[in-house]
């Protein structure tokens, strides 16, 4: 053996490194080893020794894996190196041996180089465990975050359907009505895309469109006969006093009910009351709950009046689409209306 | 004797290891130590009469700066993906991971290691997302510490895995 073959050995086990000549024959590789295998190659691939060929993969399974892709780098014939990424070998006793290897192409030869990683392999192990521990504690954060407002969502709801069933004492509307109508104003704000968060709101606050009617004597409001003119302007005024109870709060939910309590009356055609607000200038969500309560209340059985078939509710909404309703919105209605059947045979009255 | 690589895969922190460590040593080890690259662990199996060596390969788990490597999952048969039901978005990394499996691979046994199963009073997977995944994969409830369902969870890929061959 030439000296200068000696120091190189010396150096490449200093450094703990298994280097290999690679000779590709087909598609198959026979792999040489050019120096004197670290001690702790020997106690996964006895076999290798210096000079001998021999495959370092029959020992080292990952290393099959990464041959797929080394071999395809050096028929490319790249110039620099192709690295595996760390892999970890356990020996016998259970001990870890971070290890990488690193296909090479040098002045025409193909070279492989196993390395034991060592400290690098520690020190980046630190690093990463601090990173991932950091995103585990945000990850925790935020999750007691979804918890809290959860939590609070659901008292909203709580407060809500108690606000909603007191005021159900004073009339005739039922629960099941007041259940269908959020549910039908919950899906035509998917069908429009609004956000979760949105849809939310919709669902606890189109059920309160009628609160203000907490405002009106029951002398006008259980009336059995027609209203006069002047209790039905003083019956009108439940809009105004619903969305005076409701506004203000700075709750999203409440103000979205505000909203509707306060602009379910008006009508796209700016008939409408109290404030004869006409097409856009109509609150969305008002707009969406002025059709389902129509629909709800043609389709269902008063004390005042009977239950339409769905063809005679459709022909009625039909003429006031334009007029009473938004028309676009009330063909978003009809392009959901599988769901909306769903919904109300899910609570009958 | 059959050998057949399989792949445990999933976000960071929720048990891949540790389950590893408990089918192959019995142990279990409170402490997090996270994986860098990939474990491959060996273990011999019965299943059904046949020998069958296991090559487990226990992949770096997945988080917003490191994905999983491909190359990694090149030759596997089956692929254990393991969910933390305490962390919710551990099951969509997981659903996804198996999304571009699938395309990867093609339809090999795969199982779902609802993982941390001593802790279930506090997870916070729904109910619902754990049924919609019933729905697609075979679904096992396992906890590394404990033991629970992980002879289990290994007994049935590797029985998979014979069936498909």
């Amino acid at each position: 053996m030439k000296p200068e073959m000696s120091v190189i050995d010396a150096f490449y086990a200093e450094l703990q490194y298994a280097v290999f000549s690679v000779l590709c024959e087909g598609e198959s590789q026979v792999f040489t080893c050019l120096v004197t295998p670290p001690a702790w190659l020997q106690q996964f691939a006895p076999a290798i020794t210096l000079g001998e060929t021999g495959n370092p993969a029959d020992d080292l399974p990952y290393l099959d894996n990464f041959l797929v892709d080394a071999a395809v780098f050096w028929q490319s014939q790249a110039v620099g190196k192709f690295a595996s990424g760390p892999w970890v070998e356990r020996d016998a006793e259970g001990g870890e041996w971070p290890l990488e290897a690193i296909a090479l192409n040098v002045q025409g030869e193909r070279l492989l180089q196993i390395k034991h990683l060592g400290d690098d392999f520690n020190r980046q192990r630190r690093q990463l465990q601090t990173a991932r521990e950091n995103l585990l504690t945000q990850e925790q954060l935020e999750l007691e975050v979804l918890s809290r407002t959860r939590q609070i969502k659901l008292r909203e709801a709580e407060i809500a359907l108690r606000l909603v069933t007191a005021a159900s004492f004073r009339d005739e509307e039922t629960g099941s009505h007041i259940r269908r109508i959020g549910l039908y104003a919950a899906e035509m704000g998917r069908a429009l895309g609004w956000s979760q968060a949105r849809i939310e709101d919709i669902t606890l606050a189109a059920p309160m469109h009628d609160l203000g009617k907490i405002g009106i004597s029951d002398k006008i409001l259980l009336k059995p006969d027609k209203l006069t003119p002047g209790e039905f302007e003083i019956m009108k005024r439940h809009a105004e006093i619903g969305a005076e109870m409701l506004g203000d709060s700075g709750i999203s939910m409440l103000d979205c009910a505000a909203e509707i309590a306060g602009c379910h009356h008006e009508k796209w055609n700016g008939e409408g009351y109290p404030r004869g607000l006409k097409g856009l200038d109509i609150p969305e969500a008002a707009r969406i709950v002025a059709i389902t309560d129509v629909y709800d209340a043609l389709s269902h059985k008063r004390v005042y009046k009977k239950s339409f078939s769905e063809q005679e509710t459709f022909d009625l909404m039909d003429e006031m689409a334009g007029e009473h309703l938004d028309p676009n919105l009330y063909q978003v209605f009809l392009s959901i209306i599988e769901k909306i059947r769903v919904i109300r045979a899910r609570n009958p009255d | 004797m059959l050998q057949k690589k399989i792949c445990l895969v999933g976000a960071f922190s929720v048990g891949k290891t540790s389950l590893v460590k408990r089918f192959v040593e019995s142990m279990f080890s409170d402490k997090y130590l996270t994986t860098v690259g990939v474990k491959v662990d060996k273990k011999v199996l019965s299943v059904e009469g046949n020998e069958i060596k296991l090559m487990i390969w226990d992949l770096e788990g997945e988080d917003d700066y490191c994905k999983i490597n491909n190359s990694y999952l090149r030759g596997a048969a089956g692929y254990i993906l393991v969910v933390d039901g305490m962390r919710p978005q551990t099951l969509v990394t997981a659903l996804a991971i198996h999304e571009s499996s699938q395309a990867l691979l093609g339809q090999i046994p795969a199982i779902v290691a609802m993982n941390k199963a001593d802790l279930r009073d506090s997870w916070l997977v729904s109910e619902a997302d754990l049924q919609a995944t019933e729905a697609i994969l075979p679904v096992l409830y396992t906890s590394a510490k404990s033991g629970d369902n992980v002879e289990v969870l290994f007994g049935n890929l590797a029985l998979s895995m014979l069936k498909a061959k």
